[in-house]
């Protein structure tokens, strides 16, 4: 078990319970997930075969474009969705078939799912109440949940009093109280604004760090899944694309895909071989020894430190720079200027091939 | 788990299909009583099987039991009428809620108010306002004005429910792209709410053939067909008013159905028009 | 160009009129007129109180309350179970939306037939030589048919209950469609059984449309005199059916004092449920 950090976080990891492998087992991923499907009423298949471990309090996210399993996948963990094919296992035991409750898992939901009739203090105590904890212990112990994602000041109010936020951290605290090995949080940050986003999102990374559990967070925000993931799976037609670590999903990325997909990379046929190329490390200066495309600038996007500069070549495919603001206002160049797009050898990256 | 249905998936659906026994039970008594032979009575066994009640009720130019004949009719010429009113009444009122105005809320709650007031009421009331004004009662406009107060309020609720369902930005752009406000309705407004609107015309004219405690004391000379049957009932000792419950059934069967066919045709022919551009 | 509020108003005035001429001024009328003397079938424009005097000196009119108050009781607490029950079902263990409609329309073609012909389909039912009676002798159950079957206070509560039952599921569906299916499956992954969850989130989320449902199911059978007639065979006497019978012996005044006090009874109890519930919120939802 994890030491305690300045926060008392050693009442709310989750305790040993029965189902949990015998003495001597080792305990190597807190999820597996084997060759699992899903197709619905027999038709095609939403998630297709896929086969994951996540290490020991992780911050797992998946990510991907809408549409490619990931939501599914999730809700497969959480047993609100059946498995059509494989197992899940979650701390090595097997909970294909176990009840969302009893599969050491909680979900928080992409809508915060709220019970509207219930303060927030009522809706964290929710669990409690269901097992008969008594009213006084029930409210002190979902209290304290209110404080670890601060909301304490708040907790009479009802959901339809809070803001987008503050609901969020409800649901958070309400999902954590049940102590679950694994939390799953379906896109939880989508609803919020950009600014409350960012806050939210050091939020869960800091809980995370605090309880020791893993946390499998699905989004299709690229910048969040880096932002947070200890482990990053990105996913495209219901089958895993490449699983790692965010520095090799976006240093070496498996495929054309992701490297689309996870931004910043220039995917480029270049003398017969396909390669991509971390846009910041592209100029648009010839370069000696190095690479060189004749291109012609479409557009610039001014981005404070950074500045983009989209290209295309002339048999009309898209590239793009990124360089600091000092190098671009040294020599700005125009739209619609005929420049030389180049880079070094080195930074190419052939997928491994 | 999610796939295998639980226990009370079974105990739910024997529940639900004895209520359905307890629903249907009284109907399916008079389809097959309709039909009993000339010896039968209003109870089974059947004692063979004719059409005879069905022959009774048709016998000497349709005047063979009570009056049922011209009710129907007065009874489908008032549906018919109390149907249009409530269309256009009705649409109309649903369509003012579209912007905030004062006396909305009266327009609301004096529909609510005349939902939940007895029917005998409205009726006792609206006679007595005519005695006291020394006018007679006739169907042409207490009788439909009396249905009116029944029908005219689910008509206002439905479009209620379905315009608050619409976004109030589809006029704003409608009014943006230079629409008047006639064309607003026209080309955005009624093809959203059309299948509303048809809905209130069925609701209309089945609440009008269905009523009596409203126009009963309103509706002056002859019956209209619930009042006719209400004044059956008492001497009824014979199949024959089962064989004015198939024909009625099977009357408004058919209405439904037809009704039921000619939105989908509207579904069909919009969709049409979409996929042929 | 017209005002928008004009032309609110301009849609309005129709209905507003209709409501106000049929509905309130004569409901107003019947207030008035409870205050009137009368001969035979006449009405005598001249203050009375007579009317009210014998409302409160006769038995009867307690007699007729309790007996329809027991009536609205009974049928109401039947319809409430059935009509959860019901609307459970389809909302949270019926699937697919096809069905779903199919079941709908299935309660609903039933009342396709006129109410009268529905009311004497109970004859071949629970008649003396009814089905029922049928095969309780047949099964030796009893020895002779059981007469309290049909024209009896029990055969209005059936009759009733079967006719109202679908006024109380359409409010309770409709509430219950409205909850997140997110908020349930929350509610799952708390831990929650089948039945904690209709206790602790369905039925708290669904009051509304149990109020709304109640005032159905109440005004129906306060305000109704004609089924307990018929389906009592004269037997039963409610405030309802006593209004009825003084109008139909041209006792207006009376009729309208009498009316008066079961409007105000009925009026009270929904004015008390609709502090309960928004309804202009709960439809514009």
């Amino acid at each position: 078990m994890k030491i305690d950090t300045e926060f008392n976080a050693k009442n709310l990891v989750p305790d040993t319970e029965a189902g949990e492998p015998a003495e001597g087992t080792v305990n190597r991923f807190d999820v597996e997930m084997v060759a699992v499907s899903k197709s619905y009423d027999g038709g095609a298949r939403a998630v297709d075969e896929i086969s994951l471990r996540i290490p020991k309090a992780s911050y797992c996210c998946l990510l991907g474009p809408s549409g490619c399993g990931k939501t599914t996948t999730l809700r497969m963990l959480a047993g609100h969705e059946d498995v059509t094919d494989g197992d899940v296992l979650i701390h090595d035991r097997n909970v294909t078939d176990a009840l969302p409750a009893g599969r050491g898992t909680s979900m928080m939901f992409q809508s915060y799912a709220l019970f509207p009739h219930l303060s927030a203090l009522d809706n964290v105590a929710f669990s409690l109440k269901l097992k008969k904890v008594p009213k006084a212990e029930r409210q002190a112990r979902a209290m304290e949940f209110l404080k670890l994602v601060q909301m304490e000041e708040l907790a009479h109010r009802m959901p339809a009093q809070l803001s987008g936020g503050q609901q969020q951290r409800v649901a958070l605290a309400r999902s954590l109280i049940t102590r679950p090995k694994v939390l799953l949080l379906d896109e939880p940050l989508s609803a919020l604004d950009p600014f409350l986003r960012v806050l939210m999102r050091s939020e869960l990374k800091r809980i995370q760090t605090e309880l020791g559990i893993t946390f499998v967070h699905v989004t299709h925000s690229q910048e969040e899944a880096l932002a947070l993931s200890d482990m990053v799976v990105v996913m495209n037609n219901g089958k895993i694309m490449q699983a790692g670590t965010a520095r090799e999903v976006f240093e070496k990325p498996s495929n054309t895909f992701v490297a689309r997909f996870i931004g910043g990379h220039n995917v480029i046929e270049f003398e017969g071989r396909t390669v991509s190329v971390r846009a910041d490390k592209c100029r648009i200066v010839e370069a000696v020894g190095g690479r060189n495309l004749p291109a012609t600038i479409t557009s610039i996007e001014y981005q404070g430190p950074l500045v983009r500069i989209n290209l295309v070549t002339d048999d009309r495919k898209d590239l793009c720079a990124v360089i600091s603001d000092t190098r671009f206002f040294a020599d700005p160049p125009e739209v619609g200027e005929a420049v030389t797009f180049s880079w070094m050898p080195d930074d190419e990256w052939a997928f491994g091939a | 788990m999610l796939n295998r249905r639980p226990l009370s998936y079974y105990l739910l659906s024997t529940f639900f299909t004895a209520f359905l026994l307890f629903l249907y039970g009284p109907m399916i008594c008079v389809y097959l009583l309709s039909f009993q032979g000339p010896e039968g009575g209003m109870s089974f066994p059947m004692r063979g099987f004719s059409l005879v009640w069905f022959e009774t009720l048709f016998s000497a130019q349709g005047r063979g039991v009570g009056d049922l004949h011209n009710s129907f009719f007065r009874s489908i010429r008032l549906g018919l009428i109390v149907a249009l009113l409530t269309m256009l009444i009705g649409v109309a009122a649903g369509m003012s809620f579209r912007r905030k105005y004062p006396g909305s809320n009266f327009v609301f709650y004096s529909a609510i108010a005349s939902m939940v007031v007895p029917g005998i009421f409205v009726g006792f009331g609206i006679s007595l306002t005519l005695r006291l004004l020394g006018l007679r009662p006739d169907w042409w406009y207490s009788g439909i004005g009396a249905q009116l107060t029944w029908s005219l309020p689910f008509a206002m609720l439905i479009m209620f429910i379905i315009l608050g369902r619409l976004d109030k930005s589809y006029e704003e752009a409608a009014t943006d792209l230079g629409a008047s406000s006639a064309q607003r309705f026209q080309y955005v407004i009624l093809p959203l709410i059309l299948p509303g609107v048809i809905g209130i015309i069925m609701a209309g004219f089945t609440s009008s053939y269905e009523e009596s405690a409203r126009a009963g004391l309103n509706i002056g000379t002859g019956n209209t067909m619930p009042m006719e049957l209400t004044g059956l009932l008492g001497a009824a000792t014979t199949p024959v008013m089962f064989a004015v419950g198939t024909l009625t059934t099977l009357f408004m069967f058919s209405i439904v159905i037809a009704t039921l066919l000619v939105s989908g045709s509207i579904a069909k022919r919009r969709q049409l028009r979409l996929t042929a551009h | 160009m017209m005002s928008p509020r004009a032309a609110s108003w301009l849609q309005a005035t129709p209905f507003a009129i209709i409501m106000t001429g049929l509905v309130i001024v004569p409901l107003a009328m019947i207030f008035a007129v409870s205050f009137m003397d009368y001969g035979f079938a006449e009405i005598i424009p001249e203050f009375y109180l007579g009317n009210w005097t014998d409302i409160f000196r006769s038995d009867l009119a307690v007699a007729t309350y309790a007996t329809v108050l027991r009536q609205a009781f009974i049928v109401w607490g039947v319809t409430l179970l059935l009509g959860f029950t019901i609307a459970y079902y389809l909302i949270y263990h019926v699937r697919s939306n096809f069905w779903r409609a199919i079941f709908l329309a299935a309660c609903a073609i039933p009342f396709w037939t006129s109410g009268p012909i529905r009311m004497i389909s109970w004859v071949p039912l629970l008649g003396r030589e009814g089905l029922v009676n049928q095969a309780l002798t047949g099964l030796n159950l009893i020895d002779e048919p059981i007469s309290w079957l049909l024209y009896s206070e029990f055969s209005v509560i059936v009759v009733y209950i079967n006719m109202l039952t679908m006024a109380m599921v359409g409010p309770i569906a409709n509430s219950m469609a409205k909850i997140s299916p997110a908020v349930v499956q929350a509610a799952r992954d708390q831990g929650a059984t089948e039945w904690q969850v209709i206790t602790e989130v369905i039925i708290p989320l669904i009051k509304p449309g149990i109020a709304v449902g109640t005032i159905f199911i109440v005004t129906a059978v306060m305000g109704d005199g004609f089924l307990v007639r018929a389906m009592s065979g004269n037997q039963v006497n409610t405030p309802a059916v006593a209004i009825m019978n003084e109008i139909n012996a041209f006792q207006f005044p009376p009729a309208a004092a009498k009316s008066v006090v079961l409007l105000v009874v009925v009026m009270a109890f929904v004015g008390v449920l609709l502090r309960l519930v928004d309804i202009r919120k709960e439809l514009a939802r």
